[in-house]
């Protein structure tokens, strides 16, 4: 049997398993063993999982971006509520042991290696990083059926966007009949000369629906344009409008959330 | 899906909030790629909105490698710090921003051991003097420490898509077809980034490598 393509080989060296004839030649031939060996030495530098694509969020402390602002002499401010970690669902965040540096080799080259176990761990994160990270709202506890109240099909807490310190909460209630209500609990300051639209956004926020007007303080249960696909609008929006019969969103944003379903 | 989202955008009445040049002073919930934009024009806001939407996953890096506490603070601060004053070399076109960022902590992390390794022979050093002559041999470098070190510089020089492949098979560990999937290019494409990426890595670990550790 001739020897390995230097192709499997590289991938031997990543140990991913090979091919059964290239299996078996690999394990009896010393010169594509030593190929092997050689290509895993880079591997086994990087592929550890100390430098893996990030799997939780942890809120650094204040004095983290106390410093950052020093050394860097920026004036403006992260909003506190909003630095990711800070105001995640309660997944508490795997805090492992302090680790030492990790070891060199995991395991001798050549040979069938079985790939390490962090990997599902990781692909899970990489699919939730593609989805975005830090979206900066956290999703309340969704229950599942609401007595003939409806559905609740999704939910979002929304965060103030400044020190007017707007809160609340959404749902999106589904009825019998298939229809949809955005359900809306505000907690905000009366505005004297205007009113609060909420608006759904997509998260780019670059489009945005109109749902309706809302007071302070007050419970809305706004009806949700018919087909409209609250996964392409995930974004609620509260803005404060003034009274001058314009129709477009004024751009004065005063808290938002992100819809989880 | 998209013909039906477009046909909803048709239905409900569309209208832009942000004009063409960004989103006004009190709309301030740009997307990465906005961030990014402004991260390396320079404007200050986009630090703080970078570290309000990334900080976490950052620093969730750092608490992983050391545990929490003051060395992972430390890395989660030179991240951001070394992001604003080297933002010249972000290139958004490459990796967006949250993957520049998390590349910068990398390379922190491993600083971070070589430091530690540094003193940890600084401190042997002075003991084995201490202990007099019959002490033994200068201590020895850490060689993987060194190698992680200078194999994720090389790394910094690979250009697309050959640097991205293999990321995800180091750090996302997915297999060459997973790549092949998750990329859409052909398996035989990333076979062959991924033999010639090996190879370029252990030709730098032959060069500067053994100068490292002799
Ligand atoms: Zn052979």
């Amino acid at each position: 049997m001739p020897h390995c393509t230097p192709e499997q080989l590289a991938l031997a060296a990543l140990r991913e398993p090979l091919p059964d004839t290239d299996a078996a030649h690999l394990a009896g031939c010393d010169r594509c063993r030593a190929e092997v060996a050689s290509l895993q030495r880079g591997v086994d530098a990087l592929a550890v999982p100390e430098l893996a694509a990030p799997q939780g969020s942890v809120a650094p402390p204040p004095a983290v971006w106390a410093a950052i602002a020093g050394a860097t002499g920026v004036s403006v401010v992260p909003r506190p509520e909003l630095v990711a970690g800070g105001t995640a669902p309660a997944r508490p965040a795997p805090l492992p042991a302090p680790a030492p540096p990790p070891p060199g080799p995991r395991s001798p080259s050549g040979g069938s290696v079985v790939r390490p176990n962090f990997s599902r761990l990781l692909l899970a994160t990489a699919a939730a990083l593609v989805v975005g990270i830090g979206v900066g709202a956290a999703a309340v506890a969704l229950g599942t059926a609401d007595g003939d109240e409806g559905l609740q099909v999704a939910a979002a807490a929304l965060a103030p966007l400044d020190d007017r310190g707007a809160t609340g909460e959404a749902t999106v209630v589904e009825r019998d009949d298939g229809s949809r209500v955005l359900e809306l609990q505000l907690d905000a300051a009366d505005v004297p000369d205007g009113y609060y639209e909420v608006w759904l956004l997509d998260e780019a926020v670059s489009r945005l629906v109109p749902v309706g007007v809302v007071q302070g303080g007050d419970e809305a249960s706004l009806a949700l344009p018919t087909g409209i696909d609250i996964g392409e609008y995930p974004v609620v929006d509260v803005s404060v409008e003034p009274l001058d019969g314009d129709p477009s969103h004024s751009g004065d944003s005063v808290a938002r959330g992100v819809l989880e379903s | 899906m998209t013909e039906l989202l477009e046909r909803d955008g048709r239905r409900v009445r569309v209208a832009d909030v942000i004009p063409d040049d960004g989103p006004p002073p009190g709309s301030p919930w740009p997307d990465d790629a906005e961030i990014g934009r402004r991260f390396a024009a320079g404007d200050e806001q986009a630090l703080a909105w970078a570290y309000e939407r990334f900080a976490g996953q950052v620093h969730g890096m750092a608490v992983r490698a050391f545990g929490p506490g003051p060395d992972a603070e430390d890395v989660t601060q030179q991240v951001f710090v070394s992001a604003w004053t080297g933002r010249a070399g972000f290139r958004p076109h490459q990796a967006p921003l949250p993957a520049w960022l998390v590349g910068i902590c990398r390379h922190k992390i491993a600083d971070t051991w070589a430091r530690r390794d540094r003193q940890r022979r600084a401190t042997e050093a002075a003991l084995a003097e201490a202990q007099a002559a019959t002490g033994p041999a200068a201590p020895t470098v850490d060689s993987t420490v060194a190698d992680r070190v200078l194999l994720l510089g090389e790394l910094e020089q690979i250009g697309q898509p050959q640097r991205g492949i293999i990321e995800l098979a180091f750090f996302e560990d997915l297999t060459h077809a997973q790549i092949a999937d998750r990329t859409g290019l052909p398996l035989g494409t990333v076979k062959s980034h991924i033999r010639r990426t090996l190879e370029r890595l252990r030709m730098r670990l032959e060069v500067d490598g053994a100068a490292l550790h002799a």
